[in-house]
């Protein structure tokens, strides 16, 4: 459940540290957003000396959710962050590698390039 | 990893881990599941390894990689890289190895197409056909991702199973509150019996 001001990971190297969503890309007036949701994010914090910086306005996809994720099988998929990656407007990934596991509900939701970079599918 | 994830179960310790195999099981079984029941028409709407390296050697893809990864992720078998000279020939890649899976299925009463993505930018698309990942990328982009040294050397991720052999082992020490067993508060409840 993301909703605007809520504070999140960055599962990459693409330089952000914590982002802000700031809007979710889809509907008008969607309060929440889930796992494989596009949203509009701030950057609040960033490491220094990389491309991306404070107080950027970018795009980000989110992987992990606090808010337990169900499937269809009874399985319940719930992560201890919510974390999102960090995507340019044509939805590539700014960074070139991704942190820790990722549901495999991303690829249904065609983002085969954040599956195909990450460690691990659950 | 796994520390990112935090299954709570009201039971029992012993019963969480083999509900946790049971889990890990299921996912296998379910992947399996899925790939066969998405090959139950194997040779109409997939493309296979070999139909694919005829394409991209057709359209004259340079630097054609195929890296066989089953043993190190269970949602593809194969990745396949290759490179074009410029967006246009990307683009072209991909709609060869697309008008390659309409031919194949030419008659057929639902056209299954496999999920491509990126492909109105063409510095990175991904035709995903199942077991077969094709990703034509242009060479500003294959240096970067650098995805070959990604796949090649990345171990298979077998993390789990020491998780899981590492439970075992201090099975008679723990107690625990019903709480999870992963993560840090799987680390919390194994340095338990040192205070205690």
């Amino acid at each position: 459940m993301i909703q605007p001001q809520t504070l999140l990971n960055v599962a990459d190297n693409s330089g952000a540290r914590e982002l802000m969503c700031i809007r979710i890309i889809g509907a008008s007036n969607r309060r929440y957003a889930h796992i494989g949701d596009v949203i509009v994010a701030v950057i609040k914090k960033a490491v220094p000396n990389t491309p991306l910086e404070r107080s950027e306005v970018i795009r980000a996809v989110i992987v992990r959710t606090c808010k337990e994720l169900k499937r269809e099988n009874g399985m319940i998929i719930r992560y201890d962050d919510n974390a999102a990656v960090v995507i340019d407007q044509e939805g590539n990934p700014k960074g070139t590698r991704i942190f820790g596991a990722i549901a495999r509900e991303l690829r249904q939701l065609n983002f085969t390039k954040i599956i195909s970079l990450a460690p691990e599918v659950l | 990893m796994l520390a990112a994830q935090r299954i709570r179960s009201s039971s029992a310790f012993s019963s969480t881990i083999r509900f946790l195999q049971l889990w890990n099981r299921g996912v296998s079984v379910h992947s399996h599941a899925l790939s066969s029941s998405t090959s139950s028409s194997p040779d109409k709407s997939l493309l296979d390894l070999q139909e694919v390296e005829t394409i991209l050697n057709k359209v004259k893809a340079d630097d054609v990689k195929v890296i066989p990864v089953r043993k190190d992720c269970d949602w593809a078998d194969y990745m396949v890289f290759a490179t074009g000279r410029s967006t246009w020939h990307v683009k072209n890649i991909a709609q060869a190895l697309i008008y390659k899976v309409k031919q194949k299925q030419k008659g057929a009463k639902q056209l299954v197409l496999p999920s491509v993505e990126g492909q109105e930018e063409g510095k990175w698309i991904v035709i995903d056909s199942g077991k077969v990942v094709v990703h034509a990328l242009d060479e500003n982009a294959r240096s970067y991702y650098n995805l070959e040294s990604l796949w090649s050397t990345e171990t298979p991720p077998d993390d789990s199973a020491q998780v899981n052999s590492c439970c075992f082992s201090l099975l008679p020490f723990i107690k625990t509150k019903g709480k999870s067993i992963l993560g840090h508060d799987f680390f919390c409840a194994s340095f338990q019996p040192s205070s205690v």
